[in-house]
């Protein structure tokens, strides 16, 4: 499991440095050079589901409570989302955000109640109860899709304080802006006492209820906290980059994509991986389907390429398991570290003593 | 006035149905105790074993000779599967089990797909009518799943009672590490636990592609499993045997009594909720182990 | 350093009687520890009203009496030891105290407050610690996060006042964190103090369990078998650091034990169970002399008790 940050930053400098670099990047460099197809198709995709991988990993990662429902939560955010401006019109965009967040919240927490007495794949399990009712409710009740016959939603224009975001680079910015703030309010948290219950709890329940942890406060508030960043990357998902969404779109597939983002490639309890492994299932899908074409699409027909794309993407995950249980990104640490101790190993920085204890 | 006849024919459809799931989960359950792996490439291997009997059948194979060759494929499938897979993650926390599970899914649905083509087949194994008893309807093609599934289940008890490698698994079941130091080979137990999982998602694969049709769906009754595992508990053959009989039966009476009122559509999740009110309060479902936590 | 450290393993292995092991000579060795532990007492033991009491308390598991009818006093300010052959229900005992396990028979009491079920979440603002048999320190901390984690229960900020730093959640947290400090000082922690938790050696690993305790300044601290599965050097410096932590902090301090020498030395009054009863209670030479402990310990199942490591 990876080790999550140390709630007494001993070098804040480094990483801070480098986050302040990538968000230059994203905000100078990215919206004025980038293609319309790479903000459209891989970013603003992939900022939803970094997002989406930060909430999960809260829950996950960090409490320890396996969740197998994360596509119901951001079902719920989306869908709050479009009735909130639909039928109380004037409430501001981002006032709107945080109330579907907040319903979403109020949704995990119910769902989030059985962890109270279950454990394990008892618990994971139990989550898939939000998962096929979220998605029933939306299809079976009218009033949700505002009686769409298939509970297809259209996103409103994005706007805030007069501001429209509607070509593909504006709608890009939305998404970094609230995903920025968002993952730093998270980090904010995980650094707090709040945080350390968290992890406290994953690592030893007893402990930590010997101690004096709050068990039920700080489970349902991981609940909480983790469907609420769900719920506002549904938003993004459904009124920054699809635009249309459909309860299908909720389903089953697309919580274990998130699942396979911080498990997989992301690494367990590490916010960092969240947003390298949504790069990941964003990107290599559409590398994949490209290359597939490119090399192959003369010779098979589309329905072989997408089979032999399954089979590819499942021998994947297994050979990423078996290479690296915790993640590629420790086998990725792991690289760099090596890397950098052997050409450094007379001064080594303090971030390095760091990576190297992981 | 309540319909007594009505209720009992929903009822008994309901219970012969959830022998269906019984059958499903039994192969999670194996699976599970040998290795503490929830393996969700259950409903994938159904999916292939029904995938490749009816191809070989319409290719021109007789009846027994596709059974034969199905066997030797998924027993074959099923050593393959703990060998490359599950044998390099031995030791490996339950989370990352399953998610490798969920990666041999998407490969054998892939694979079953890509070998076969993804057309729907019909699978007709020749029984279809109902017969009455005390004016009550009862579909024949289930009390013979359920026959074939209640076989299954007295094969296994004997099979691990009093054989070897029976016993083998059990002890490997009720503390690995003890088994261990007895000298009990863990590959081999899991290897024999892997082929008679191959074997029961065929049987499975059978009877839920005479139902249902053969086609890619047929790898979502794990979903169907799921609550029957909860309800169960994951460790316990008979746990799945009555897991199954009460979520079909929960599942049809609520259907045809409470679905109307909804709308209808609700069996995607009523199941999960009666395991979910019943795991509220016991913990670890009907039969699972209750372990008494040691600090 | 080094030539210290013999030392202390060598006087050590005299005091727990590792050249010999026939019980009469623990005895008396254990007499020996005795004699240094009240030289370095601080203060005699004020027999005020019980920190910890326990009456009538049983408890079963499916037909296994595992505690019956105990009774225990433990006063303000003295080191408690509980101690009985292997299955004795010393870890229940402690188990009921911390709510763990809930008795079917029997109340437990805390100063004033009594309980028929001790509400574990409540222990820490009852002034209880304890620590545990197999250590439960949280693997994903450094040793410091690990300690900080003691103090949990005094945050009274909400989660929002947390994340945006009201001076309320400011405050605890830096009168936390130099708790925390003081306490790693205290053990002589501070060397470690980033370290992850889980890759100290085991030793170390049981100073921060008991640091983690301690950091609260519990007026009871519970300890599960402290001295189990460590070196010699280490018995010894753990059971000084317990003495300080009694000392310094005037904690009271209740021990669960195996090994007999160590805690006739350490302890101001020793309980004895044996099968899930209480069979002696007394000063450590009481104790000792009492015949029914040492038939439970000589007799049918004398080979139970473990004396050395």
């Amino acid at each position: 499991m990876a080790i999550p940050a140390s709630s007494k930053s001993s070098c804040p400098s480094a990483e801070t440095l480098w986050g302040a670099i990538v968000l230059m990047v994203a905000y100078g460099v990215v919206p004025f050079v980038g293609s319309d197809y790479l903000l459209d198709a891989v970013l603003t995709p992939f900022l939803a589901l970094a997002l989406a991988a930060v909430g999960l990993n809260v829950l996950t990662g960090y409490t320890g409570q396996v969740s197998l429902g994360s596509a119901a939560f951001l079902a719920v955010g989306a869908y709050a989302a479009y009735n909130l401006h639909l039928r109380i019109p004037s409430l501001p965009l981002l006032i709107d955000l945080v109330l579907a967040g907040g319903i979403a919240a109020a949704v995990g927490i119910l769902f989030g109640l059985p962890s109270l007495r279950l454990r394990g794949f008892y618990l994971a399990v139990s989550t898939l109860t939000a998962q096929f009712f979220v998605q029933w409710a939306l299809t079976k009740f009218g009033w949700f899709s505002n009686d769409n016959p298939s509970g297809v939603i259209d996103a409103p224009v994005l706007t805030i304080a007069g501001i429209s975001f509607t070509n593909a680079a504006e709608r890009y910015v939305f998404s970094l802006t609230i995903v920025v703030i968002s993952t730093l309010l998270t980090l904010r948290l995980l650094r707090s006492q709040s945080g350390r219950n968290f992890i406290a709890v994953r690592d030893h329940e007893v402990a930590a209820k010997v101690i004096g942890v709050p068990l039920l406060r700080t489970k349902l508030l991981a609940f909480g906290i983790s469907s609420f960043l769900i719920g506002v990357a549904g938003v993004l998902w459904a009124f920054a980059y699809l635009r249309t969404v459909e309860p299908a779109g909720f389903n089953l597939d697309r919580s274990f994509q998130i699942l396979f983002i911080i498990i997989i490639i992301g690494g367990l309890g590490s916010l960092r991986g969240s947003f390298i492994g949504a790069a990941f299932i964003v990107v290599f899908p559409l590398l994949l389907s490209r290359v597939g074409a490119a090399l192959l699409g003369s010779v098979f027909d589309s329905g072989i390429l997408e089979m032999s794309q399954r089979i590819v993407i499942g021998a994947l995950i297994i050979g990423f398991l078996i290479a690296e249980p915790r993640g590629l990104i420790a086998l990725w640490d792991r690289t760099w570290s090596t890397l950098w101790s052997a050409r450094r190993t007379a001064a080594p920085t303090c971030s390095l003593t760091q990576r190297s204890l992981q | 006035m309540f319909d007594y006849q009505f209720f009992i024919e929903v009822l008994i459809g309901g219970l012969l149905s959830g022998v269906m799931y019984s059958l499903v989960a039994i192969g999670f359950v194996l699976i599970y105790k040998a290795s503490g792996v929830l393996n969700f490439a259950q409903g994938a291997m159904l999916l292939f074993a029904a995938l490749t009997f009816v191809s070989l059948v319409e290719r021109g194979a007789s009846l027994p000779a596709a059974l034969v060759a199905t066997l030797a494929t998924m027993i074959v499938l099923g050593l393959a599967i703990e060998r490359t897979v599950l044998r390099p993650l031995v030791n490996q926390p339950p989370i990352t089990l399953f998610m490798a599970t969920l990666g041999l899914s998407y490969v054998i649905e892939g694979a079953a797909q890509l070998l076969w083509g993804t057309q729907v087949h019909g699978l007709d194994i020749g029984i279809s009518d109902t017969f009455e008893v005390a004016g009550v309807l009862i579909s024949r093609f289930d009390l013979f799943a359920a026959a074939v599934a209640g076989s299954l289940v007295a094969v296994f008890a004997l099979f691990f009672r009093y054989t070897r490698t029976g016993l083998s698994f059990r002890a490997v079941a009720d503390d690995q590490f003890a088994a261990l130091a007895v000298g009990l080979r863990l590959p081999r137990v899991w290897a024999a636990v892997w082929t008679v999982a191959g074997i029961v998602a065929l049987v499975g694969g059978l009877l839920w592609g005479a139902r249902l049709g053969v086609q890619f769906s047929l790898s979502l009754v794990v979903l169907k499993a799921l609550p029957v595992l909860v309800l169960g508990g994951f460790d316990s053959i008979l746990g799945a045997i009555v897991g199954g009989l009460v979520v079909g039966a929960i599942e049809k009476l609520a259907e045809v009594y409470v679905g109307p009122s909804f709308g209808g559509g609700i069996e995607t999740w009523v199941a999960y909720v009666a395991a979910l009110a019943l795991l509220l309060i016991r913990p670890s479902g009907l039969f699972g182990k209750k372990l008494v936590e040691r600090v | 350093m080094e030539g210290g450290q013999v030392a202390g393993i060598a006087t050590g292995a005299a005091a727990l009687g590792l050249e010999d092991d026939s019980p009469d000579k623990h005895v008396r060795h254990a007499r020996q520890e005795r004699g240094k532990a009240i030289v370095s007492r601080a203060e005699p033991v004020t027999l005020q009203s019980p920190v910890l009491g326990l009456s009538n308390i049983s408890l079963g598991f499916g037909g296994v009496a595992a505690l019956r009818d105990v009774d225990l006093q433990v006063a303000g300010a003295e080191i408690r030891a509980v101690i009985g052959p292997n299955g004795a229900g010393k870890s229940s005992l402690l188990n009921v105290v911390s709510g763990l396990y809930c008795p079917d028979q029997g109340e437990v009491w805390f100063g004033e407050h009594s309980f028929r079920e001790v509400p574990t979440s409540k222990l820490a603002a009852h002034g209880v610690a304890r620590t545990f048999q197999n250590l439960a320190l949280f693997k994903g901390f450094s040793v410091f996060d690990n300690v900080l984690m003691g103090l949990a229960h005094r945050v009274r900020a909400g989660f929002l006042r947390q994340i945006v730093g009201s001076p309320l959640a400011r405050r605890i947290e830096a009168e936390n964190r130099s708790a925390a400090k003081e306490i790693i000082g205290f053990l002589y922690l501070d060397h470690v103090q980033d370290s992850l938790a889980g890759t100290l050696p085991y030793g170390v690993q049981k100073r921060v369990e008991l640091a983690r305790a301690l950091v609260g300044r519990p007026k009871l601290l519970l300890l599960d078998e402290p001295f189990a599965g460590v070196t010699l050097t280490e018995k010894q410096e753990l059971s000084h650091y317990v003495r300080k932590a009694r000392d310094s902090f005037g904690a009271t301090v209740v021990l669960i034990e195996h090994d007999i020498g160590l805690v006739m030395g350490l302890s101001d009054r020793v309980a004895v169970l044996d099968h899930g009863r209480k069979i002696a209670d007394g000063t450590p030479e009481e104790v000792r002399a009492d015949p029914a402990v040492i038939d439970a310990y000589l007799g049918d199942h004398g080979n139970d008790m473990e004396f050395a490591i």
